[in-house]
């Protein structure tokens, strides 16, 4: 194997860029379970009498307008999650895809001006 | 410096000094992006709970002053909270690629052995690793874990913290003592390892489903 090859190979696994679409349906899908494992722990686990469940998850609602630690909410927090894990996963690989971009267009930017000074 | 390895049926020598460079990028830009994530997030958050004008403004999210010095929900506390987001944002990023690269140099015997060594320099699209995503993640929330309950262990106020021990709701056997912290530290490792095989799964499944 040539060490241009390896050297190629090098730069393209670390400076490949992330599918944002992939990742905003992985994290979405993840941060979906993952609100609607929390809140169905809690209902499955329930609380003592005379105390409400999830008080303080419920607290999420400030943030998420609608949802509360209830079956239904579960299903809502669910959507929330889905909604706001695909977008941050879209923008999260948006950002990382542009300081690559930006990063790489200073090297070669600063290359060219360096060539042609010394030229 | 080279490294010989494995790739199909040939060796693949890795250059060594080329691969620490680019991960030494990588590892700045990511904290870059985390950092402005991270600072940018408790901002928001912080004037969110700032302007719903609820009778008690932060009643929680002021907690977060025993953790980050200088911290409460109010306009000064939201710029001091986007310091410290942007700080912690960082070192996490820091740490979280630091593990997550050990992934790149398997990564490119893998890419040597297969067909794709012709692609464009920039065209080339990430495939996540999950052994070393859920290594990286696991490892940073249950050091996150075990800092931040030892904090109140050392404070003095384990005994108050009612709010971190709801954790044992989701984490069985936590408390906050410095027992508790590890067994929590170990289970939320276990989970976010498994949610970071899930995750990579997924994605890896769409990225080869849009033929990228």
């Amino acid at each position: 194997m040539d060490k241009s090859g390896t050297d190629k190979a090098i730069l393209m696994a670390a400076f490949a860029r992330i599918d944002p679409v992939a990742l905003a349906l992985a994290l979405g899908s993840l941060c979906a379970l993952v609100l609607f494992a929390m809140t169905a722990i809690l209902l499955i686990k329930g609380s003592p009498p005379g105390i409400e469940t999830g008080d303080h998850l419920s607290l999420l609602g400030i943030y998420l307008p609608g949802y509360a630690v209830n079956w239904p909410g579960a299903c809502l927090g669910a959507v929330y999650g889905g909604i706001l894990g695909a977008i941050g996963g879209f923008v999260l690989a948006l950002f990382w895809n542009l300081t690559h971009y930006l990063y790489i267009t200073a090297i070669v930017v600063r290359a060219a001006w360096w060539r042609m000074m010394a030229e | 410096m080279n490294d010989t390895r494995q790739a199909g049926n040939s060796q693949v020598e890795l250059n060594h000094d080329l691969l620490r460079a680019a991960v030494k990028v990588n590892t700045w830009l990511l904290a870059a992006v985390f950092a402005c994530v991270g600072g940018l997030s408790l901002f928001m958050m912080t004037y969110i709970s700032l302007y719903r004008g609820l009778p008690d403004p932060g009643q929680f999210l002021n907690l977060l002053g025993v953790f980050l010095p200088g911290y409460s929900v109010s306009h000064l506390g939201a710029w001091i909270g986007m310091f410290w987001g942007a700080l912690i944002g960082a070192i996490m990023a820091i740490i979280f690629y630091r593990i997550y690269a050990r992934s790149i140099a398997s990564q490119v015997s893998e890419f040597m052995a297969s067909d794709r060594p012709d692609r464009d320099l920039l065209g080339t699209t990430l495939r996540m690793d999950g052994n070393y995503l859920g290594l990286a993640l696991g490892t940073i929330f249950a050091l996150g874990l075990l800092s931040t309950t030892n904090w109140l262990v050392l404070r003095g106020t384990a005994h108050e913290s009612r709010h971190a021990a709801l954790l044992s709701e989701y984490l069985p056997g936590y408390s906050v003592s410095v027992t508790g912290s590890l067994i929590g530290a170990v289970e939320v490792f276990a989970c976010l390892y498994l949610l970071c095989l899930l995750f990579s799964g997924i994605y890896n499944r769409t990225v080869v489903l849009r033929g990228r």
